[in-house]
């Protein structure tokens, strides 16, 4: 039922412009990375380890993701929702035997693998691009995977809270507000210490995720990413994220 | 078919639907009656587990109809509630094959059904374009390719045109024909009258008729009509043992057998009215629901 269930997710993407939303995640998230290549000293660095240019590309990459992220993951499941409320596909499925929280697990499946597949294509393309123009140093695979594996979870859990929002609440403005709001938060924990940050989930959390820093001197250090809050995340996520769809499997309609 | 005990559905403390036994024998076409709000749709909701019953029991196809049971149970049971879905940004041959791979059907069945709603040269178009009684057919197609052996309707001529009414009459039919057992909702007697073999009747969330029509029809009284030249009078006299009532010249008594009629006749000559007539009013199946709905309804 599931495999199914699934398969036919992805046949209800068609003309649902999911392509022109995950090419923005990614192309955007290119294109604003890469503006690091034209900064001062960039191109001097390609070849000194002490120039960090890998971890200069991952600070200007990690800043486009934490603003791109939250309004186009919004955008991506308010799509996958809305079509249900518009065609009564709630009631459809139900008559076949798909609970609607069921439905919404079967979507975070479906839309969930396109999440993991824009974002580790963002991660793999920055570093495509870093190839490219020439940068000779070693690459810090280890803090570059690492990353990239905490913001796959940081995404979904984010993704997930917009699938639930936008099935229960008809009116998708309401996802869209959030979505942008979710830009403000993720922005404004740039500026806050990690402790509040943790307080502002799942938004907050891109600031935790974040692999590099740029001290007051202007230096860039690497920071050790918060892996146990990241975790603690996407348990309490999951958790949640069952625990509510099992409960619009028993609304009535 | 359908057998259920002393169903019912409360919303807050109003009870919709109100200790319901339904039974809808196999093969037939049960037309569920009543006007807007006596509870139809909640019924056919609680049938098909949309919604959960407050009170009592459902059988369909001898079996209770339970969590455990619901999925396998549904297969077997297509149905179209209020309006008809499917996804707009596709095309009704990609509604359809969501409805396939989900349920596991052939091509054959597909086909098959979207032959049945004469829907095959509009398949190409997106559902967005369809019209309302496109969209009903496609809907329709989509409960038929499971070939089910229960079909539950609510008001599906909701908003069609004249044709488009005869449209989903004469398909009904034909479902019927091919034997399965069909149960279909309306506000209009009229709509479905002539398709339907069984009736059900709703008022306010409980039953007021369950049968044939010639049962119905042999359920109700018509009314008798007596003219006379003094019809005021006649009318007042009458009212002390009938109900009865001023129709223009002539007075309205419901509710008598032929003996009270006799009784009336012969006070109204023994109080030296002239009588120049006395017949049955004629009545249509309508006047029946009406009749029905009325009384014990509003
Ligand atoms: N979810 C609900 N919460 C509260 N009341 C409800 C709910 N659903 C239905 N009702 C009430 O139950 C009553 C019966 O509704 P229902 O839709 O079953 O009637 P119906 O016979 O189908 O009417 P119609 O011909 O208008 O479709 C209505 O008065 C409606 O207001
Ligand atoms: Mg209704």
């Amino acid at each position: 039922m599931m495999g199914r269930a699934v398969a036919n997710e992805f046949a209800k993407m068609r003309r649902l412009r999911v392509t022109p939303v995950v090419f923005v995640m990614v192309a955007g998230v290119l294109a604003v990375s890469c503006v690091e290549f034209t900064a001062s000293g960039f191109v001097e660095s390609m070849g000194d380890p002490a120039g960090k240019p890998w971890q200069r590309l991952l600070a200007s990459m990690s800043f486009s993701v934490l603003m791109l992220s939250p309004i186009l993951l919004a955008v991506l499941a308010s799509r996958q929702v809305d079509i249900e409320h518009q065609g009564n596909g709630w009631l459809l499925s139900r008559t076949s035997g798909l609970a609607p929280g069921y439905l919404c697990r079967v979507k975070f499946v479906a839309a969930g693998a396109v999440v993991v597949a824009a974002t580790v294509a963002q991660s793999g393309l920055v570093f495509a691009g870093g190839a490219l123009v020439g940068i000779t140093v070693v690459f810090p695979a280890g803090q570059w995977l690492g990353y990239t594996a905490l913001l796959v979870v940081v995404n979904l859990v984010l993704f997930a809270l917009h699938l639930l929002l936008s099935a229960r609440v008809e009116n998708q403005l309401l996802g869209m507000g959030v979505g942008v709001l979710g830009v403000f938060f993720a922005v404004i924990s740039t500026g806050l210490p990690q402790w509040l940050s943790h307080f502002l989930p799942p938004w907050g959390y891109y600031e935790l995720i974040k692999p590099v820093e740029y001290r007051e001197d202007g230096s860039l250090v690497s920071l050790a990413p918060s892996y146990v809050s990241v975790l603690a995340l996407g348990a309490a996520g999951g958790v949640l994220f069952l625990l509510v769809t099992r409960q619009f499997d028993r609304r009535e309609v | 078919m359908i057998i259920t005990h002393d169903l019912g559905k409360t919303y807050g403390n109003r009870a919709v639907v109100d200790g319901l036994d339904l039974r809808v024998p196999e093969g037939c076409v049960y037309g569920f009656l009543g006007p807007n709000g006596s509870g139809k749709s909640t019924t056919m909701k609680m049938l098909l587990s949309l919604v959960r019953p407050t009170s009592g029991e459902i059988h369909i196809m001898g079996r209770p109809m339970r969590r455990s049971t619901r999925r396998e149970l549904l297969g077997h049971i297509g149905s179209l509630i209020e309006s008809p879905p499917a996804y707009g940004h596709l095309t009704g041959r990609e509604n359809m094959r969501l409805v396939q791979r989900l349920l596991d059907l052939t091509d054959n069945q597909v086909t098959q059904a979207v032959r049945t709603v004469r829907l095959r040269d509009h398949l190409e178009k997106k559902v967005r374009d369809y019209s309302l009684g496109m969209k009903q057919r496609l809907g329709l197609a989509m409960a038929l390719a499971r070939e089910p052996r229960l079909l539950i309707l609510d008001e599906p001529t909701n908003g069609l045109d004249p044709a488009g009414i005869e449209e989903i009459r004469r398909l009904l039919t034909k479902v019927a024909d091919d034997g399965t057992t069909v149960m279909v909702s309306s506000h209009l007697l009229g709509e479905i009258d002539r398709t339907a073999t069984v009736l059900g009747i709703l008022g306010n969330g409980r039953m007021l008729f369950q049968g044939t029509r010639d049962e119905l029809f042999a359920r109700s009284v018509p009314d008798v009509l007596v003219d006379t030249s003094e019809p005021q009078r006649a009318a007042a006299l009458t009212a002390r043992w009938h109900t009865s009532r001023l129709d223009g010249a002539t007075v309205r008594l419901s509710g008598l057998d032929d003996k009270a009629t006799a009784g009336v006749v012969s006070l109204l000559v023994h109080e030296d009215i002239e009588i120049h007539g006395v017949r049955r009013d004629s009545q249509s199946l309508e006047d029946v629901f009406m009749d029905l709905t009325e009384e014990r309804g509003l």
